[in-house]
C-alpha cells in the first residue's frame, strides 16, 4: 500500500523534480523534457505505475510552447501521476516511447498528425486518421478552421442568415416574447 | 471566431430566393425519357415500379450517431419489414443506400465507391441534418456540408436525430417517388459525372480511383 507521500518520497530521492499533489490520490510532476522518459520508465518499473491512461497535448500559442500530458496510473491503490513537460512550438520534438507501452505508439501517431510533434526513430505510418491532409495539423491553434471550411467546402445556401429559432416561431405563432429572452435576441 | 459578426448578412433573402439557390445547388433529375403520368404509363412500367417500391433492400452506411436509429427502425417495434424494406449485406445486393450521419471525407471517398457499386435502380436515402448541411459539424474541417454536391440525393430525412417515425416517413416518400417514376438517379450521376468527379476532388485529397466509371 503505498500513498502519494511514498510516491513523492520515493521520486524525489531518485530524481532532481519538484512534485505536487492536486488531490489525495493525485500527483503533478512538472518535468525538463530530457527527464520524462526516465522518470515514467521508474515509475512503471519500480513504483507499480504499469498502466498509460493518457497522452495529451496543450497548444500554448502566447508562450510559444505545446504542453505534454502523460497520465500513468497505478492500479492497487488508485494513484494517478501527471507527468508535464513543455517543448518548443516551432520544431517541436519528443521523445519516442513506444517500447514503454504498446499503445503509446497510437497516441505518438496522432499527435504527431494532429499537432506535428516529430518522434526521432518513431516508425510507425505516416497517416493516422486524416487521409491525404497536406494543411497545417488541424489541431493546431493557429490553423484558421473557419477559413479552411470556407475555401474547401459548399454550404448549403439559406444559412448564412442565421434566423433566431425562438424570434422565427414567435413570428409564425403570433406568440409574445417576454423581456428576459429579448436579452439574448441577435437582433 | 471573432468574425463571426461580420459573416451575417443582414438583407435576408426572401423564400423564393433561397428556393431558387437550393434548386441552383445542385443538378436535378428531371424525369424526361420516362413515362411518369397517369394516361401513358404502361403497365410493364406501372408493376416494375410497383414491384421495386415494395422490395427496398437496405445498405444502411452508419457513419454517425444515426445509426442507433436503424436497429430501432427495422426491429419489432416499428418493424419496416412490414413495408418490405429489409437490410441487404453487400452493396450489389442492395437497392436503396443509406447514410446516416456526418460523413468525413474519409469516410466519403468509401461511401463513393459503395454508391457506383451499387446496381441500377439505386436509391440514397440521407439522414439527419448533417447530411443536409453539416449541421452541428457546419464549421468542422474533416466533414462534408451537403451531400449532394458528391452523390445524388433521393429524399433527405432532416432531424437530429431523425426518430423512427421520421425515418419511415422519409421511406414512405421514396415509395411515392418510386411509383411515380421519379426515384432513382444513377442515370443522373453518369450524365453529370465530371460535375460530381470535380466536386470529388476537391474534397478527396489522395484521389486513386480507377478511371472509368461503367457500372
Amino acid at each position: 500500500m503505498m500513498t502519494t507521500r511514498d510516491i513523492i518520497d520515493a521520486l524525489t530521492r531518485t530524481f532532481d523534480l519538484n512534485a505536487d499533489v492536486l488531490r489525495d490520490n493525485q500527483i503533478r510532476l512538472k518535468l525538463h523534457k530530457k527527464q520524462v522518459a526516465p522518470v515514467l520508465l521508474y515509475l512503471k518499473n519500480q513504483l507499480g505505475f504499469i498502466h498509460l491512461d493518457h497522452v495529451s497535448c496543450v497548444d500554448w500559442l502566447e508562450e510559444n510552447v505545446f504542453e505534454l500530458v502523460y497520465i500513468v496510473y497505478r492500479p492497487q491503490d488508485r494513484l494517478t501521476v501527471l507527468v508535464k513537460t513543455k517543448i518548443d512550438r516551432q520544431h517541436p520534438e519528443m521523445e519516442n516511447m513506444e517500447t514503454f507501452w504498446p499503445h503509446m505508439r497510437t497516441y505518438q501517431r496522432e499527435l504527431r498528425e494532429m499537432f506535428g510533434i516529430d518522434f526521432p526513430g518513431f516508425e510507425a505510418p505516416k497517416e493516422f486518421i486524416l487521409e491525404g491532409w497536406d494543411e497545417m495539423p488541424p489541431m493546431r491553434r493557429d490553423f484558421d478552421t473557419r477559413a479552411y471550411v470556407q475555401r474547401t467546402y459548399t454550404t448549403r445556401p439559406g444559412r448564412e442568415d442565421a434566423w433566431s429559432v425562438r424570434e422565427y416561431i414567435t413570428r409564425r405563432t403570433g406568440e409574445k416574447l417576454p423581456d428576459f429572452v429579448k436579452k439574448y435576441s441577435r437582433d | 471566431m471573432s468574425e463571426t459578426k461580420d459573416i451575417r448578412i443582414i438583407t435576408r433573402p426572401t423564400k423564393e430566393q433561397i428556393r431558387q439557390a437550393q434548386i441552383d445547388f445542385s443538378p436535378r433529375c428531371t424525369a424526361a425519357g420516362r413515362v411518369n403520368d397517369k394516361e401513358t404509363q404502361k403497365m410493364v412500367q406501372y408493376i416494375l415500379n410497383f414491384a421495386r417500391k415494395h422490395s427496398l433492400f437496405l445498405l444502411a452506411y452508419g457513419t454517425g450517431c444515426g445509426a442507433i436509429e436503424i436497429p430501432a427502425t427495422l426491429t419489432s417495434r416499428y418493424d419496416a419489414e412490414r413495408l418490405g424494406i429489409r437490410g441487404a449485406a453487400t452493396p450489389r445486393q442492395a437497392d436503396v443506400l443509406m447514410i446516416t450521419g456526418y460523413l468525413s471525407t474519409k469516410t466519403l471517398k468509401r461511401v463513393i465507391r459503395v454508391y457506383e457499386q451499387m446496381q441500377d435502380p439505386k436509391y440514397v436515402v440521407a439522414f439527419g441534418s448533417c447530411t443536409i448541411n453539416g449541421g452541428m459539424y457546419f464549421d468542422s474541417y474533416n466533414t462534408i456540408k451537403a451531400l449532394d454536391r458528391y452523390i445524388p440525393v433521393d429524399v433527405y430525412i432532416a432531424g437530429c436525430m431523425p426518430r423512427p417515425e421520421a425515418v419511415l416517413k422519409g421511406f414512405a416518400k421514396l415509395q411515392e417517388l418510386i411509383q411515380n417514376g421519379n426515384a432513382g438517379n444513377g442515370e443522373c450521376y453518369r450524365k453529370n459525372l465530371d460535375w460530381y468527379r470535380a466536386n470529388q476532388q476537391k474534397v478527396i485529397k489522395n484521389w486513386d480511383f480507377p478511371d472509368e466509371y461503367n457500372w
